[in-house]
């Protein structure tokens, strides 16, 4: 293996990286005294509560069309820190950030569930990617500045959806620079085309945290592929009640019971009653009974269905919860 | 009452099943659309005491 002889150096001394990361966490200090960021990630936090982008005048002005703010508002942060790693090219920028061969992306300002992060697409490599075959579409709200660059897109909006599939409609859009919008990602999903050289773009998303899933829709024929949980929480939980039920944590069942009947995305209470189950039979009963009871649940048939099931299998839950059939 | 202790492995799945935050069937189009993005950390504990 190849090992260059800046690398080596900081095998046996690393005053020199930590003297890089002092160097861009002060650039970023510097940014956030100079710009506004303490209004935008205050505003950030009132969009994810609820508040609308016209009440919100920094956010506003950024996803405004012909408005330089975004541009002014990112544009010290960038020049800061492409001198800092000039300056240090193996510092490591203090803000989370992504990049593969075809995107670059740094999230500037967060709270909550609202984020704002700066996104450099490369065109060239961005081509040499298989074309997409699929769209996906979650529980947020998107809104895009185009900063620099051009490029063609698609948007695809979901019309209608079924349990197996949902009725997609193509959208062909340009993106150029001074351009600002705005869309539900519940129903719309934004893919670009072929394009030269570098898209870059200021996106905000605020993610909904009221148990919505993510469905990804083949794009031939809008046929669904793949759900996923729509927030981080809903996995976090699903792992944590997984973990509880293979621990045989018979405490815990109270929880997985009350879990598994609060508003929640269908998927998380589902593995929520079957842990509890397994770990309690009379709370998971109880709980089971309860849900399929009310036909206003989504789960309500699944769980008559598996109430049905366990009556049969063990007659003594029969006598232990009346259930209707 | 004397409850039937069950067995998780006899209980069915929803018909559509969810997964986890980001997972996708096609990522290639991931994060154009979507800032979707999941760090996966693992920690190693030395249970063993020195």
């Amino acid at each position: 293996m190849q090992i260059r002889p800046e690398l080596q150096a900081l095998r046996s001394n690393d005053a020199l990286q930590r003297h890089a990361q002092r160097e861009l966490k002060a650039r970023v200090a510097d940014w956030r005294a100079a710009a506004p960021v303490e209004l935008a990630e205050d505003e950030l936090a009132r969009l994810a509560g609820g508040a609308n982008l016209e009440d919100l005048p920094l956010l506003a002005a950024m996803f405004t069309s012909g408005d330089s703010t975004a541009r002014q508002f990112v544009g010290g942060l960038v020049d800061s820190l492409c001198a800092g790693l000039a300056a240090t090219p193996l510092g490591l920028v203090p803000l989370r950030h992504f990049t593969d061969d075809a995107l670059a992306s740094i999230m500037v300002a967060r709270s909550g569930f609202a984020t704002l992060s700066l996104q450099a697409f490369d065109g060239l490599a961005m081509a040499r990617r298989p074309l997409p075959l699929s769209a996906s579409f979650s529980p947020s709200c998107s809104w895009e500045a185009i900063l620099a660059g051009s490029a063609p897109a698609r948007l695809i909006h979901c019309r209608q959806i079924w349990p197996d599939h949902a009725e997609l409609e193509v959208e062909p859009l340009q993106l150029r620079a001074g351009a600002a919008f705005a869309r539900s990602n519940r129903t719309s999903a934004l893919l670009l085309g072929r394009f030269e050289g570098c898209l870059v773009t200021l996106r905000m998303q605020c993610r909904k945290a009221d148990g919505g899933v993510t469905r990804e829709y083949r794009l031939d024929d809008g046929a669904l592929l793949h759900q996923a949980a729509g927030t981080p929480r809903e996995s976090r939980l699903e792992l944590t009640a997984a973990l509880l039920g293979r621990m045989g944590r018979t405490d815990a069942a109270p929880l997985l019971a009350a879990m598994a009947q609060e508003d929640g995305g269908s998927g998380l209470r589902w593995q929520a009653l079957r842990e509890c189950l397994g770990l309690d039979t009379a709370a998971g009963f109880r709980s089971l009974c309860a849900i399929a009871r009310n036909p206003a649940d989504p789960l309500a048939a699944p769980a008559e269905a598996l109430c049905t099931q366990l009556r049969a299998a063990h007659p003594q839950l029969a006598e232990f919860e009346p259930c209707p059939a | 009452m004397n409850l039937p202790k069950i067995d998780i492995s006899s209980l069915p799945d929803l018909d559509t099943l969810t997964g986890v935050f980001g997972s996708l069937a096609h990522p290639v189009q991931a994060l154009q659309s979507d800032d979707t993005l999941i760090v996966l950390m693992v920690f190693v504990y030395d249970t063993i005491k020195p």
